[in-house]
């Protein structure tokens, strides 16, 4: 679209905020659809990587509830398990903003973009919801659960750093850098004075 | 392209980790959050004296609503996220002080405005509260940090002298 590429900044900043009110309704709406994906690598790597601790997963809208072998009390203790909800929202807000982003500078083949950002961004909201999970049972909810999930000290160092990481950073940084990696030619038009190197 | 894509990640990654240590904790991040809050009650006492700020938290004297700024509602994620975006991205160093001052000004001066429009719309309502803190505003500072960063590498001086930049010293895909 030639048109939006050759807007200026200030044009394509105010696409951006005439984009965002809708899709944000959009992905709040349609999250149990769209995050489906990232609820599956989830899935997958529990399955994989913590079987051990995690005996299954539900989801309901965009939330998921990990269903745990660990015990309230001590892991001899005879009581229920515990469950973990963590919410799929919390780190799939990047997503309407890419989508704003590629609709304010509509590029021709945007729909593609939109698809290659999609895809990009699940892995990364499946960052966040596992490492938000982990970090409750190996840090939050205290020294007598931790010690049934059987991390060492270094491994409940990088749980934390990775929730961090996946909980302030990755949901913003992610959808931007990649509206960025494939956008560059319309960021070109946007830098009038420094042109194609 | 690959080498400002790779800097930026790895300055982002070392500023982050740097971030979580207790001496910049200590140092930095807790005296910095409670200027933020001091800096915000003292804008709006400006029009509301029922405002104080205790350390890192902005209190209604009023009906004893209040907000606490937390990791992630400082500005400092943000502006970790566009200094790395300013340092990776070849271009003089006067270029990339003046750019990393300016920017701090603008992500800073809108997280104040985050703040305050928070501290307001939990007081009316929670719902929309929730909605604002957790989705809308940080996708608005992210915007912000963008936009920041998008003006900065258009006010650089001179033509095409970036081959690490986002042109990646290849003409530009047709396609975009």
């Amino acid at each position: 679209m030639a048109g939006s590429s050759r807007g200026s900044l200030g044009a394509f900043v105010a696409k951006v905020f005439a984009w965002l009110p809708v899709t944000f309704v959009v992905w709040y709406f349609a999250a149990p659809v769209l995050l489906w994906p990232a609820a599956f690598i989830v899935e997958l790597v529990t399955r994989w990587g913590l079987a051990d601790i995690v005996q299954g997963i539900e989801r309901a809208r965009a939330e998921l509830t990990f269903a745990t072998t660990l015990k309230p009390g001590s892991a001899s203790a005879r009581a229920g398990e515990i469950a973990v909800a963590v919410d799929l929202l919390l780190y799939s807000f990047g997503l309407p903003l890419y989508a704003a982003l590629v609709l304010a500078a509509k590029v021709p083949g945007w729909p593609s973009r939109l698809v290659v950002g999609y895809a990009v961004l699940m892995p990364f909201v499946a960052w966040g919801a596992l490492a938000d999970f982990l970090k409750n049972v190996a840090i939050t909810m205290g020294p007598q659960i931790a010690s049934q999930t059987g991390f060492v000290a270094w491994q409940r160092e990088a749980i934390a750093f990775s929730y961090q990481l996946g909980a302030l950073i990755l949901p913003t940084v992610v959808p931007v850098v990649t509206w960025v990696l494939t956008h560059r030619a319309f960021l070109d038009r946007l830098r009038p004075r420094m042109g194609v190197a | 392209m690959l080498g400002f894509f790779i800097t930026f990640i790895a300055l982002q990654v070392v500023l982050f980790a740097a971030e979580l240590t207790p001496w910049v904790q200590q140092f930095f991040v807790v005296p910095w959050t409670n200027a933020l809050a001091a800096i915000s009650a003292s804008l709006v006492t400006l029009f509301d004296p029922n405002v104080v700020a205790t350390g890192k938290v902005l209190r209604s004297t009023v009906n004893g609503f209040a907000v606490s700024i937390e990791a992630g509602c400082n500005g400092i994620e943000a502006t970790i996220v566009l200094v790395a975006a300013i340092f990776a991205f070849p271009a003089p160093w006067r270029a990339r002080f003046v750019g990393l001052v300016a920017g701090i000004v603008a992500v800073q001066g809108l997280n104040i405005v985050r703040v305050i429009s928070l501290f307001y719309l939990g007081q009316w309502n929670m719902k929309v509260f929730e909605w604002a803190h957790l989705y809308v505003w940080q996708a608005l500072i992210m915007l912000d940090v963008l936009v920041v960063w998008l003006v900065w590498i258009r006010m650089l001086p001179g033509r095409g002298r970036e081959p690490g930049g986002p042109s990646g010293g290849a003409p530009a895909p047709a396609s975009a």
